[in-house]
Parts: C-alpha cells; sequence; structure tokens
C-alpha cells in the first residue's frame, strides 16, 4: 500500500508534460491529404493522408537526435505506451455490439483471414534469406510482425542472444519506430489503389499491433465515412481474435512453418551446417 | 531462504495504470476537442462534452486489470489483459445484454473520435523512440527491409483472404 501511494505521486511529471506537449503540436497540425496524379491518367490519382499519431512519432524522432529528452524520462515512458493503449481497445471493441449481425454475416472470413497474418513468413522470409543473405536472423525477423508477444515466444524458446534474438529484436524497434507510418501509408495506397473491398482491408488492420491496426484502418475509414461503423467493427473483431490467437498461431504454425521454409531456401546441407555449428 | 511470494496486487503496477489512465484519458479528450475543432466537416466536441465518454472507458479498463490480476494464477493458459478490456466492453456494447447503458455508452464514445485516441499512445511512444535509436542504426538496412515486408506481408495475406472469403460468402 506505501509502495502504491509512493508511485502516485506525479513524481514523473515530465514525461506527461513532454507527452501533452507533443500531442497538441501534433493536434494543431491536423490531418494532411495528399494528392499524387499521375500524369496523362484520366483517374482522381493516389491520395493518402498523414496523421497527428505520424508526427507525434516524427518529432520524438527529431527530439531525440537532437538529445532533448533526458535518458530517464525515455525509460519511463517505455511501459506507458501499452497502458495508454486501452483506451482506444474500449473505442473499438465498442462497436462489436452495434454491428453483430455484419460480424455474423461476415464470420467466416474474419476467422479464415486470421491465417492471413502467416502471410508474413511467405513474402518477408525469401527477401531476407535469398537478397540480404541473412541467418538465422531471418527466422527471428519474418515469422511475425514482430510485436511483444512474439518477442515473449522467442525469448522462450532461442533466447533473446541467439541470431533469432537479434533478428526479431531488430524487426521489434523497426515497428516501433516506423510500424505506423509504414502501415498508414500502406493502407492509404491499397485503397486509393480500389482493388479490394473496404471490408476486406478494414478485418486485415487486426493484425495484433494496436498502434498499427489504428494506423492502418484511419485512411479506411476516412475514405468510407458512410461504412465506419462496421469498418470499425471488423477491424476490433478482427484485433480480438488475433491477440487472442496470435500466441498459439506463431507457436503451432509460424515457427514451425518459418523453419521448415528457411531450410528449403538454404537448401538443405547449409542449413545443416549451420545448425552443426550453432550445437 | 524462503521464497517470497508476489502479491496478487503490485503496488508499483497498480499506481502506474492508474496515473496513466487517466493521464491518457484527460490527453484523449484534449486530442479530441482540438480534433474536431481542426475538422470542417465535424462539430467541434468540447473537453467536457467528452468527459462521460473517456470516463467509461477509464472505467472499464480498470476493471479489466482487476480480473486480469484475480485470475492470473487461476487460469491454466495466459490470457493478455488487452483481450479482457475487448470482451468487457463487447459485452457491455449490446444493447440485448446492457440495454439502457449499452446506448448510453455508444452515445458517449461516438463523441470520441478513433484518431485523438491514438495521439496520446503515440505521444507516449514518440518519447521513448529515442531509447532504441542507436541499436536501430546498428542493425542496418536489411533488417528495416524485411521488418516492413512483415507487415505487408501479414496485411496483404489477410486482405486476399478476407476478400475472397467475403465473396464466395455473398457478403459484398
Amino acid at each position: 500500500m506505501k509502495e502504491f501511494l509512493e508511485n502516485l505521486k506525479l513524481k514523473d511529471w515530465k514525461v506527461h508534460l513532454w507527452c501533452l506537449g507533443i500531442l497538441v503540436v501534433s493536434e494543431l497540425i491536423g490531418t494532411m491529404v495528399f494528392t499524387i496524379k499521375l500524369s496523362g491518367s484520366e483517374s482522381a490519382g493516389i491520395s493518402f493522408s498523414l496523421f497527428p499519431m505520424l508526427y507525434a512519432i516524427v518529432i520524438g524522432i527529431i527530439l531525440a537526435s537532437m538529445k532533448k529528452i533526458p535518458k530517464q524520462v525515455m525509460d519511463t515512458a517505455s511501459p506507458y505506451v501499452g497502458l495508454s493503449c486501452m483506451l482506444l481497445i474500449t473505442k473499438m471493441s465498442s462497436s462489436i455490439g452495434p454491428a453483430w449481425g455484419d460480424i455474423v454475416k461476415a464470420g467466416p472470413a474474419l476467422i479464415l483471414q486470421e491465417f492471413g497474418n502467416l502471410g508474413t513468413i511467405v513474402f518477408a522470409l525469401p527477401v531476407a534469406v535469398l537478397v540480404f543473405k541473412m541467418g538465422r536472423e531471418a527466422v527471428g525477423a519474418s515469422f511475425s510482425i514482430s510485436r511483444e508477444p512474439s518477442l515473449a515466444i522467442i525469448a522462450d524458446k532461442y533466447g533473446l542472444d541467439s541470431p533469432e534474438g537479434s533478428g526479431i529484436m531488430g524487426a521489434y524497434i523497426t515497428g516501433t519506430v516506423l510500424g505506423t507510418v509504414f502501415n498508414g501509408i500502406m493502407a492509404s495506397l491499397l485503397v486509393a489503389a480500389n482493388i479490394f473491398h473496404p471490408y476486406a482491408l478494414a478485418m486485415a488492420c487486426g493484425t495484433g499491433s494496436s498502434s498499427m491496426m489504428a494506423a492502418a484502418l484511419a485512411p479506411i475509414v476516412e475514405a468510407f465515412p458512410d461504412m465506419a461503423e462496421t469498418l470499425n467493427a471488423y477491424a476490433a473483431a478482427s484485433q480480438t481474435l488475433s491477440s487472442a490467437d496470435g500466441l498459439y498461431m506463431s507457436l503451432l504454425l509460424g515457427i514451425p512453418f518459418t523453419n521448415w521454409l528457411y531450410k528449403v531456401l538454404k537448401g538443405k546441407k547449409a542449413a545443416k551446417a549451420e545448425q552443426g555449428g550453432a550445437n | 531462504m524462503e521464497k517470497v511470494k508476489k502479491p496478487i496486487f503490485e503496488g508499483k503496477v497498480w499506481a502506474e495504470r492508474i496515473k496513466v489512465t487517466i493521464i491518457s484519458a484527460i490527453l484523449a479528450a484534449l486530442a479530441n476537442m482540438i480534433y474536431t475543432w481542426r475538422l470542417p466537416n465535424l462539430e467541434m466536441v468540447s473537453f467536457f462534452e467528452a468527459l462521460p465518454g473517456v470516463g467509461i472507458m477509464v472505467g472499464i479498463v480498470f476493471v479489466s486489470y482487476l480480473l486480469y490480476d484475480l485470475l492470473k494464477g487461476v487460469l491454466p493458459f495466459q490470457v493478455p489483459s488487452i483481450l479482457f478490456v475487448a470482451i468487457i466492453t463487447t459485452l457491455l456494447s449490446f444493447e440485448g445484454i446492457c440495454g439502457g447503458f449499452a446506448t448510453y455508452m455508444i452515445d458517449n464514445f461516438n463523441k470520441i473520435q478513433l484518431l485523438p485516441l491514438c495521439t496520446p499512445i503515440l505521444s507516449y511512444a514518440a518519447i521513448s523512440v529515442g531509447r532504441d535509436l542507436d541499436t536501430f542504426k546498428k542493425q542496418g538496412f536489411a533488417i528495416i527491409c524485411v521488418a516492413l515486408i512483415t507487415f505487408f506481408g501479414t496485411y496483404i495475406g489477410s486482405t486476399i483472404i478476407a476478400e475472397v472469403v467475403l465473396r464466395i460468402s455473398g457478403v459484398i
């Protein structure tokens, strides 16, 4: 109880003050819409939006490279990221009840698209192994989108000091720094490309990372405001499924499949020699 | 030496939970005000108008943490606290289950836009991002590319399956 009261004091007021400053500046800049006109084409061109949350990260990177934020403030702020995600989850999940009819109709799609989260392996592992000639680091970096649950899996199975561990750490940091920016722009471009139905795009947003989901969902809702409620509900349902099944999906399907594909790509001999070297 | 058993409710953990959740809620209400003020097609939602909505959110989050702590040692498998938040809010959002409260909650949540709820998260992330910057530079270009491809692969994989199944089942 004493510990509780001691920690409840706002001794970390600096962190929250920085946060307030970054938030206000980012919101004041506001959403910016960019349209790229393709010369010679008759269509409206590709448009994508930049959102306040993306400016926040950019401001953070600028402040950090100017060494403006003390190390201690950074360390304190780190666990607060996960804690502040919870409010967003309530907003997202509250759309499930009103849209229940739609969700039941889309049930099979919602459940099956969860397996799409394994798509990361098919795309990323060949590039890592064949283009960048990475070793076992490739397995750590490619089997998932490298968020906290995946870190826990790798730490448990291989240890974070292993090659697999250093692979996932690199990918984890990339995700923290660039994940939201990349997802926001990627979703904007896919909306502009007009190949997929917004329902399918919204379902795919639930990948297990709240901030990336929000970043990917924002441009879709922005482009189809009439469908906002349903799009929110699909993303939330998919996100809830992912956070429930993600760990088991990675453990039972993701890692075994990645290891198998890694052997195929490296050739049996090379993979065996590596394993022999490791032991 | 006797093993010290961790208490179910840890003081430091709870202090951080309460502090950060309430401050994030205040920040979200503020962000929401600026966001709705900046957008021409939305009417501005004042800070105080947003308070009932964020208040309910904070309440749900606290109840979820409570359940999470109580069930931590009891359940045979690990359940992330985020899942408790999702399940409780989902149940509350059904009019058939919660009647008038569901309507009240959704009306108040609707005053708060999705994007301003993300800005506090990313602002905290922005503060701590510098910690990882040096490690990040050392890792090099390859790992950045591979990580970005994993995001793309996950997203496009799920989109394609969803699109195909939605078409087959006649939803779209």
